[in-house]
């Protein structure tokens, strides 16, 4: 018998340790799915369902759908959100070489500098081949 | 029988033992968390804004939660004018909320048509589509006049039973829950009303 | 700003083939204005708006009118010959004097401050000729004004870039703010100054009976 089991089993008493947090894990779930069960109840006994093609209609304005909502994007849409995401995460980047600004060495401060550039090149080979022109 | 028992039960009030009926329970709930659509078709939902604004406070009657989507409104506050255009799409959101459903007609263009009763593109009146439980005349109506509607809407459902056959129409399993939506004809729509809803007054004959 | 006849001397300078003419206003604004002729209606507008000592660049407002066959003065015989009639009936009479359909600009100049100048545009007459260039491509404001006297009123404007229906839905039939409207009989019976309701009531038992409602006497009223 290893120790590590006797933290889990007390062999004196013969109880699991762990069986509180059964209970507790029960008592959540019981708590979570009651309410639900009593609703079900209550529409069994007292109110009816009733759906109906208005109802169960998948868009809530009023207004009625003309086709179908999964539909193509265009692709250029997408490598224009990813520049856009890259950028976006860059600012991440950006705060901590901010904050130690005053700190920081000459090297730390071009090492910052090239990874800008690489970004800055990145943007230029992307205004180049055309992918900021919505088309 | 009724009478013995409910001063039994202000009896009881008083020395601190509150009494109650599931039936009280359920409308006691119902009727203080009455949420709203969100929706102003004209003039009048700048006073029903006043009405949920710090000044009138409809928050005090639980109907604070102003929701913009039909699937999480109880209560359909039709205020302003309705014109032909915009009915069916009325009619479809009405369809759309969730069981108890509750409209408030506010303002003379919804309950009648008011000043447009007799234009070209305004429907005369949207208790021709919708089954409207409390009217609010007026052009605009005050938020008073809100509230007090809304206190009306209240006493209503506090007085449905929950069983029996006079227990309200989302208890009932044949009642509808959905009214057909008109369609906009080449001159208006079509039907003009909806006959299970809706009967036009008959005329009184002169002489 | 220049007077109306300055105005009016310099397009026909400007333009020799265009007809313009001043509609008197004898009403206490006095505010007269110009009548264009169809045809030269997009030129004239552009030489407006162009044109350095004018300049109206702005076109604030667009509304439809419909001339019912005009009441006549007295002592006037009705001929569409007579070349005097047209002249002397003044306003809302057609080519053919049979009524017409009207739009109205009501233009200023931002650039020089002042304004307005009320231009009119009228078709041939009310029933099947009911077209008129579109000044959208001139005045862009005009765009869904004109949409809504389309709508409304009927008239075709040629060159407007989205001609469809504003305020109405698509597949209405018939231009609701013109004087011989039917209008839909959809409305039930009450106690009203405004007509003959009740007496319309007794006979019919539905709801959705198109009557046609009488015409007032006066189209000017």
């Amino acid at each position: 018998m290893r120790a590590s089991d006797e933290a889990f089993f007390n062999f004196e008493t013969g109880v699991n340790t762990y069986l509180p947090v059964l209970v507790l894990f029960l008592c959540a779930a019981g708590f979570a799915l009651a309410p639900l069960g009593l609703a079900w109840l209550w529409a069994k006994r007292f109110s009816p369902t009733k759906p109906g093609p208005d109802k169960n209609a998948t868009y809530e304005c009023g207004l009625q759908s003309k086709w179908d909502a999964r539909i193509q994007f265009k692709s250029g849409y997408y490598i224009y959100a990813i520049l856009f995401l890259i950028f976006d995460v860059e600012t991440v980047f950006m705060l901590p070489f901010a904050v130690v600004f005053h700190r920081l060495s000459v090297g730390g401060c071009l090492a910052m500098l090239f990874f800008l550039f690489l970004f800055l090149e990145g943007l230029l080979w992307a205004w180049k081949k055309g992918v900021l022109t919505w088309k | 029988m009724e009478v013995t028992d409910q001063e039994l039960k202000i009896d009881l009030q008083k020395q601190g033992v509150l009494m109650t009926s599931l039936n009280e329970l359920y409308n006691w709930g119902r009727k203080n968390s009455v949420w709203p659509l969100q929706f102003g078709l004209a003039c009048c939902a700048i006073e029903m804004i006043a009405a949920s604004m710090a000044r009138y406070d409809l928050a005090r009657f639980g109907a604070e939660v102003f929701r913009p989507s039909p699937r999480q409104a109880d209560l359909m506050i039709v205020a302003g004018t309705v014109t032909k255009k915009m009915a069916p799409q009325v009619v479809r959101l009405y369809n759309q909320m969730a069981e108890p459903k509750y409209v408030i007609a506010m303002g003379a263009c919804a309950i009648s048509g008011g000043p447009f009763k007799q234009g070209y593109n305004v429907l005369k009146g949207i208790d021709r589509y919708l089954p409207v439980d409390v009217h609010i005349p007026g052009c605009p109506p005050r938020p008073e006049a809100l509230l007090h509607a809304f206190m009306t809407l209240q006493n209503k459902i506090a007085s449905q039973p929950l069983t029996g056959p006079a227990r309200p129409r989302h208890l009932r399993a044949g009642a509808p829950s959905e009214f057909s939506v008109p369609q906009c004809g080449p001159h208006g729509l079509v039907p003009p009303s909806n006959p299970a809803v809706w009967r036009p007054p008959t005329a009184a004959q002169a002489g | 700003m220049e007077t109306l006849e300055e105005i009016c001397f310099r397009i026909k300078t400007a333009l020799p083939a265009a007809r313009v003419e001043i509609i008197p206003n004898a009403s206490p604004c006095g505010q007269r204005s110009l009548l264009l002729g169809r045809e030269q209606g997009l030129a004239v507008a552009t030489f407006l708006r162009d044109d350095p000592q004018l300049r109206l660049d702005y076109c604030s407002n667009v509304t439809g009118v419909d001339w019912l066959e005009p009441s006549l003065p007295q002592g006037f015989v009705q001929s569409p010959s007579s070349a005097g009639l047209k002249k002397e009936a003044g306003e809302g009479l057609g080519e053919s004097g049979t009524g017409c359909l009207e739009a109205v600009y009501h233009l200023f100049s931002m650039a020089h401050k002042n304004g307005p100048v009320v231009l009119r545009l009228r078709t041939e007459n009310r029933l099947a000729a009911v077209r008129l260039p579109s000044l959208t491509p001139v005045w862009r404001s005009c765009e869904f004004q004109e949409r809504e006297i389309f709508d409304l009123f009927g008239i075709v404007f040629d060159g407007h870039p989205d001609l469809r229906r504003l305020l109405m839905w698509e597949g209405f039939q018939g231009f609701p703010m013109r004087r011989d409207y039917l209008v839909a009989d959809d409305f039930e019976c009450e106690p009203t100054p405004h007509g003959d309701v009740p007496k319309r009531m007794s006979p019919r038992q539905g709801c959705a009976e198109v009557i046609q409602k009488t015409a007032t006497a006066d189209p000017r009223v």
